[in-house]
């Protein structure tokens, strides 16, 4: 029944797309000067019935509808509510349908939003998305039916990966895709703008927050992400540059600089080329990690639902959107003279882009090149940490320093450099690292200079506040965005340097000593939950130099539905430190395997990552109080 | 001269301090290793029978004293270049390892001659 109604709505929704589409072409003959009220109307339906074919698909997931392959394959009846809820987006066919609506939505408000932009741009941007939208509705109607009946019916579902449920990770893919499918509406509002050449500021100003959006989403998807895998995979890190990790991370860069470019647009109608590659590059690299993701064909820790002709279809729907968006690029492009002086914000939005462009393809090359180093020469390498920390760090510093710099310029020319200040600022910088030095512990040479390149965008971006404070001048997103980037690095940097890891073996009973701390495995015992098993460890750890006692429990978990063993942290969160133990059961033996952890100023991490993104939404909340 | 001395002490500074120890760290050597028989994860990560093996080999190395490079190559030689999450620099590698740095100088020039353009105007 619901399945019926499911696939009834995507084929509908595929007719509403061929009809925008005809309709567009259409209004674009006629002479007038507003969009028909029909193109609206029939834009409005496509953006509900996708929301009701999405909601179809969650009712089946609630009432355990195990007539439907989708939820027999990814639920279980026992599975807690919110679980079921989130389990509708938790595998490749369901996020597909969300990647739909997302672009369905998206096009439909872009168009209610950009009234006063020509017809002509927004018909055309109204076609490519809708090409778009009927590109993926293919995919998921013929490839991917999230509908797909199975038969006999099932009386019961085998269950959603236990690692996978999990709060953090059911917020992630919404917050990701509407960071990474939401720019598929400025790729569309490009093409648009290169067929009907309009170009500079107004330009800018149509797509300008809707770059704000997909960035600040992003963000915080990313952050999600990485929370999840903090806890929830047991090795105590946040970040692996893992492939799956490196895919979100790649539009990301091209968004940062794209969201910087755009201002040089708006306000000196300069590098339109440049802009329009960076909306172009978003998509396709967002496509592109989709493609990575989903086709299998990388070796990483969340692979999920890889499936060979899922990866035929996106690549080849990648390779049409390159080709055309390229041919179209270099039709149109023309050598325009660029008026850049070099103490001027231009440049150091300039600069910023060809740091973001840097990092973009350096961990592209890192994420692409084990394939193709297989298929050439049958070699196979893994690219993971130790190669791009070589590569990016020591680049980071420069960039940090640039980055402190940049904000203090004026647009056009500068022509006073407040030498005296940033030399000041630098010597207070580097007091406060050799004080970190002194009065806790020594870190490697490299990491001196992170954390002084740090400290510097920090004081810096302070600094800043203070002015724009007394001037009152409304650059506050800014500033706290780039603010938290510098607090980010640097409690990273604290992170890494400040951090204590442990492994080692031990049997009920016993206790372990290092450094100031000692754990003692104080008890064992087994708990029956609603839909797993579990064997608790109470750990004591002890801490001799504070005289301080905290427990941990982690936990083994012995799953049914599907039967998996996974293995549950415990983590003590504080404002300064985290404590974090993982537990193992080693065969055959009494003891078991204990990771512990001391990580100084995680909840930081986060903190900085979400303000960041806050700053975006900053940005965004100050546009629209100007334009209404 | 004020300057001069501030200068004076930062390198004095950035000597004492960066006088890290020279021994191998377990954890960090692990780290860079993958484990063969999972799905991403590393040696140091894994609680597979692999990783297990792979500590206890390490560990062997160290007390016998070899460096780090010694170790990566020992296990390179033995499982092949998929086991170090750090490719070696080698003719397969080498556009791995270069072509950022590539891209980093040609984005440097292309604006320092943007820039030196609009200067000879």
């Amino acid at each position: 029944m619901l399945s019926n109604i499911g696939n009834t709505l995507l084929f509908l929704n595929i007719l509403l797309g061929i009809s925008i589409i005809y309709l567009s072409l259409q209004n674009l003959k006629n002479s007038k000067i507003l969009i028909s009220k029909k193109i609206y109307h029939i834009c409005l339906f496509q953006s509900t019935f996708i929301l009701i074919c999405f909601f179809t698909l969650v009712s089946a997931f609630i009432i355990s509808d195990f007539s439907i392959i989708n939820v027999y394959e990814n639920s279980h009846s026992l599975k807690p509510f919110f679980y079921k809820f989130s389990g509708t987006w938790g595998n490749h066919e369901g996020s597909l349908l969300l990647w739909v609506i997302i672009l369905t939505i998206f096009s439909f408000l872009f168009l209610l939003y950009n009234k006063h932009h020509p017809k002509n741009y927004r018909i055309y941007s109204l076609i490519i998305q809708n090409v778009l939208i009927l590109g993926f509705l293919f995919f998921l109607f013929f490839n991917s039916n999230p509908f797909s009946k199975v038969l006999p019916i099932p009386k019961e579902g085998l269950g959603l990966n236990p690692i996978l449920q999990d709060p953090a990770l059911a917020i992630h893919p919404p917050l990701l895709y509407i960071g990474f499918v939401g720019s598929s509406i400025y790729f569309s509002a490009a093409i648009a703008s290169l067929l009907t050449n309009y170009s500079g500021k107004l330009f800018a100003q149509s797509i300008k927050n809707w770059v704000l959006i997909s960035w600040s989403f992003q963000t915080l998807g990313i952050l999600a992400g990485s929370v999840w895998a903090y806890y929830e995979l047991g090795w105590g890190g946040f970040w692996f540059w893992d492939p799956v990790e490196n895919a979100s991370l790649l539009p990301w860069f091209a968004m940062s600089a794209l969201l910087h470019s755009l201002i040089v647009l708006e306000k000196r109608n300069l590098l339109y080329f440049w802009v329009i590659v960076l909306c172009l590059l978003t998509f396709i690299l967002s496509v592109t990690g989709t493609f990575l993701v989903r086709s299998g064909i990388l070796n990483s820790v969340h692979t999920f639902a890889n499936d060979p002709s899922r990866g035929v279809y996106i690549l080849v729907f990648l390779s049409l959107m390159i080709f055309a968006s390229v041919l179209l690029f270099f039709n149109k492009f023309k050598n325009t003279s660029y008026n850049l002086n070099s103490n001027s914000k231009e440049t150091f939005i300039l600069i910023n882009n060809w740091f973001m462009i840097f990092y973009l393809i350096t961990v592209l090359l890192g994420t692409v090149y084990p394939i193709f180093t297989e298929v050439l020469t049958d070699h196979k390498v893994s690219v993971g940490p130790p190669f791009y920390n070589t590569v990016i760090i020591p680049i980071v510093i420069l960039f940090l320093l640039f980055m402190s710099v940049g904000p203090q310029i004026q647009w056009i020319k500068n022509k006073f450099y407040n030498l005296n200040l940033f030399f000041k600022i630098l010597i207070g910088s580097i007091f406060i690292n050799f004080s970190i030095v002194y009065l806790f512990k020594g870190y490697s040479l490299l990491s001196n200079f992170i954390i002084i390149s740090a400290v510097f965008l920090v004081i810096s971006s302070l600094v800043d506040l203070y002015k724009s404070y007394k001037k009152i001048k409304e650059n506050y997103s800014r500033i706290l965005s780039h603010l938290s980037f510098g607090f980010l690095i640097l409690f990273i940097g604290l992170n890494y340097n400040f951090s204590i890891e442990k492994d080692f073996n031990l049997k009920l009973g016993e206790k372990k000593n290092f450094e100031n701390y000692s754990v003692e495995f104080k008890d064992l015992r087994l708990e029956d939950f609603k839909n797993y098993k579990a064997v608790i460890g109470e750990f004591k750890i002890y801490n001799s130099e504070k005289n301080l006692n905290q427990f941990l429990y982690p936990e083994i978990r012995i799953y049914e539905n599907p039967s998996t063993i996974t293995y549950e942290a415990s983590i003590r969160s504080g404002i300064l430190k985290d404590y974090y133990i993982t537990m193992s059961n080693i065969d055959r033996s009494d003891y078991y395997n204990i990771k512990f952890q001391k990580k100084p100023f995680m909840i930081w991490i986060w903190i900085s990552v979400i303000f960041i993104s806050l700053g975006g939404f900053l940005r965004l909340y100050q546009n629209a109080k100007k334009d209404y | 001269m004020r300057i001069k001395i501030t200068i004076f002490f930062i390198i004095v500074n950035f000597n004492i301090v960066s006088a890290a120890d020279s021994s191998v760290e377990l954890n960090k050597v692990l780290k860079n290793l993958r484990c063969l028989i999972c799905q991403g994860q590393s040696v140091a990560d894994s609680n597979s029978e692999f990783a297990q093996t792979i500590k206890l080999v390490v560990q062997d190395q160290i007390a016998d004293g070899k460096s780090e490079k010694e170790i990566y190559d020992f296990l390179v030689e033995k499982y092949g270049e998929w086991i170090v999450y750090k490719p070696p620099l080698n003719k397969v590698n080498s556009v791995l390892w270069l072509f950022p740095y590539l891209v980093f100088v040609i984005g440097g020039l292309l604006i320092f001659l943007l820039l030196k353009k609009r200067n000879n105007h």
